[in-house]
């Protein structure tokens, strides 16, 4: 679906064609410790993450669920360097995070292209921020075009395209910087259900052929069973990590792990948890207002 | 639609177009004939064919194209300045808030005072001298561009910018380039409007002394009382702010060339 059936796939020029990390001491990429964030506001304070610790293994495949408004955005803004720490650390790759790294790619729930460049220079954006040639820049945004399926709307503006058309070409850009860790915001989130079942599909694909870390945040459980090595659930705010549930069914995934006995299990744990979470948050709600 | 209804609009639309298209001769005609018929004192109400003639003269003097020249490099010279500055200053104000306290409030109490009212103290410190006209356009022309540049700046939408830092975009890249572009269209619209300003800070420039400017033409004429010669120069001045408003809306709707 995503190339010319009659050409082979491009040459991946965006891996290391480094072999999958050793089983033997999977090394932590991402150490969220003891982290608190804090925002002021105009009577007082809010906590949005409360005393988080966490730890993503190299290569994994991890999710954020949790009812909205528990600090799932505030913490992936943390790891992104977007937020400073109020209290503890976030350390990637063994350097704490206090700005945004190049080496750290995110997708946000809006596309937020750039409204004034190409979808080939949306891409080629980042290499050349980086100080890559311009000729090289674009080489790489051109095999990102081809891999995410966009080759016709190479020189298209993003106001001409659709939102998950967008929503592939803002992935394709958080990529053309070869991230060690891709972090996405609800990046599904504001599709249709249908684009959003390509995209699921699209992005798992995708996985496959990239080298990336992936922390994903969604509300949206099946989708993040689907994707996910491991799942994390969150509490109602201020956010802590309830449960960490590992998601052992084997890849390559498709729709058919929805009828698996082991991924309906692990769906009604979610959902029992995400269920009495939410009640709190919406009793939090009431007694506020 | 039915074929009738069609016609009925067709009609009524070819009936429009030839009435604008008459409207203006209509309009000289009528006052030819009242200028004409005594109703009036001929002498400061001339017909169209005294302006006309008026006009005729000016241009085979060669004063005409005096007047024009310094009247458009000084609304140009003026306007380039004042949008060159009040774009820097007003990116600067719009995104650091340190530069934003210590300029916008002295800008605020400086922008609504009417560009006219300087013409006295532009007199004292620049004397007849062409720095003077500058001046007062580049001063009108400023406060405007400014105050948009700076509303832009901050309109920008936060997400750009995040993702620009998320890409490893470089400070410098991204104020020119995130930060200018995303204002840019709030930018143009206030270009737009320092148009006219420009136009009429060249009227006060031009009325407080000069020596050539086709409101400087306008004013001798007055005190000579040529009215033909007067009413030309303002249709002259006119037809000059016309085409700079279109040309400049025609460069506009291409400067947002992304939409
Ligand atoms: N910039 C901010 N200023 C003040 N409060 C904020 C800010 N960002 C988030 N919050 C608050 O922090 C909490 C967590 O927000 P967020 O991380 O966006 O939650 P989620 O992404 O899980 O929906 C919410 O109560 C929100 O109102
Ligand atoms: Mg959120």
């Amino acid at each position: 679906m995503m190339h010319n059936p009659l050409r082979p796939p491009p040459p991946l020029r965006l891996v290391d064609a480094a072999p999958a990390p050793s089983s033997a001491t999977p090394q932590a990429i991402i150490r969220v410790e003891d982290l608190s964030i804090v925002f002021d506001v105009r009577r007082g304070q809010v906590i949005a993450v409360d005393r988080v610790s966490l730890a993503v293994m190299s290569g994994e495949f991890v999710s954020l669920v949790g009812p909205s408004g528990c600090g799932k955005s505030t913490l992936l803004n943390a790891m992104a360097g977007l937020e400073r720490p109020f209290e503890g650390q976030v350390m990637v790759a063994g350097e704490p995070m206090l700005a945004p790294r190049p080496d750290i790619g995110m997708v946000f729930q809006q596309p937020h292209l750039f409204p004034w460049k190409s979808v080939r220079r949306n891409i080629a954006h980042g290499p050349r921020a980086l100080g890559k040639s311009k000729a090289e820049a674009l080489r790489t945004a051109d095999d990102l075009i081809e891999m995410i399926g966009l080759t016709k709307f190479a020189n298209a503006y993003p106001h001409t395209l659709s939102g998950g058309m967008q929503q592939r070409v803002a992935i394709a850009r958080a990529l053309a910087n070869q991230p060690r860790v891709l972090l996405m915001d609800e990046p599904f989130g504001a599709l249709d259900a249908q684009t959003r079942a390509v995209m699921q599909d699209n992005l798992l694909e995708l996985r496959d052929r990239i080298n990336a870390t992936i922390v994903f945040v969604t509300h949206d459980i099946d989708e993040a069973i689907l994707l996910s090595d491991r799942v994390l659930i969150m509490s109602a705010g201020p956010g802590r990590i309830l449960r960490d549930l590992s998601v052992g069914l084997p890849r390559p995934r498709s729709s058919a792990i929805l009828t698996d006995p082991a991924y309906l299990a692990l769906k009604r744990d979610c959902l029992d948890l995400i269920r009495t979470e939410g009640r709190k948050a919406f009793e939090q709600m009431e007694t506020v207002t | 639609m039915s074929i009738g209804g069609r016609n009925r609009a067709n009609a009524a639309g070819r009936l429009s177009v030839l009435v604008g298209v008459l409207s203006v001769p209509t309009f000289v005609g009528v006052w030819e004939l009242i200028a004409r018929s005594r109703i009036v004192n001929a002498v400061l109400f001339p017909p169209p064919s005294t302006v006309a003639v008026a006009v005729l003269d000016w241009i085979h003097s060669g004063q005409f194209f005096e007047d024009l020249s310094a009247s458009l490099f000084r609304v140009t010279a003026g306007f380039l300045i004042g949008t060159a500055g009040g774009i820097m200053l007003g990116v600067l104000t719009g995104q650091f808030r340190l530069v934003s306290s210590l300029l916008s409030p002295l800008f605020h109490i400086l922008r609504p005072i009417p560009p006219i009212a300087f013409v006295p103290i532009v007199i004292l410190w620049f004397g007849l001298s062409e720095a003077g006209k500058l001046f007062l356009v580049v001063w009108g022309v400023f406060f405007t561009v400014w105050l948009a540049t700076h509303i832009g700046v901050q309109k920008v939408d936060r997400g750009l910018i995040r993702a620009a830092q998320m890409l490893g975009t470089p400070r410098r890249q991204m104020l020119s380039e995130i930060v200018l572009l995303g204002a840019l269209p709030y930018i143009v619209v206030g270009l737009r409007t320092a148009v006219s300003i420009s136009f009429y800070t060249l009227v006060a420039a031009e009325l407080a002394g000069a020596f050539a400017g086709i409101v400087y033409r306008i004013e001798i004429a007055q005190q000579n009382m040529q009215t033909g010669q007067v009413m030309g120069g303002l249709a002259a001045l006119g037809l000059l702010s016309f085409i700079a408003d279109r040309s400049f809306a025609a460069i506009a709707e291409r400067a947002v060339w992304w939409r």
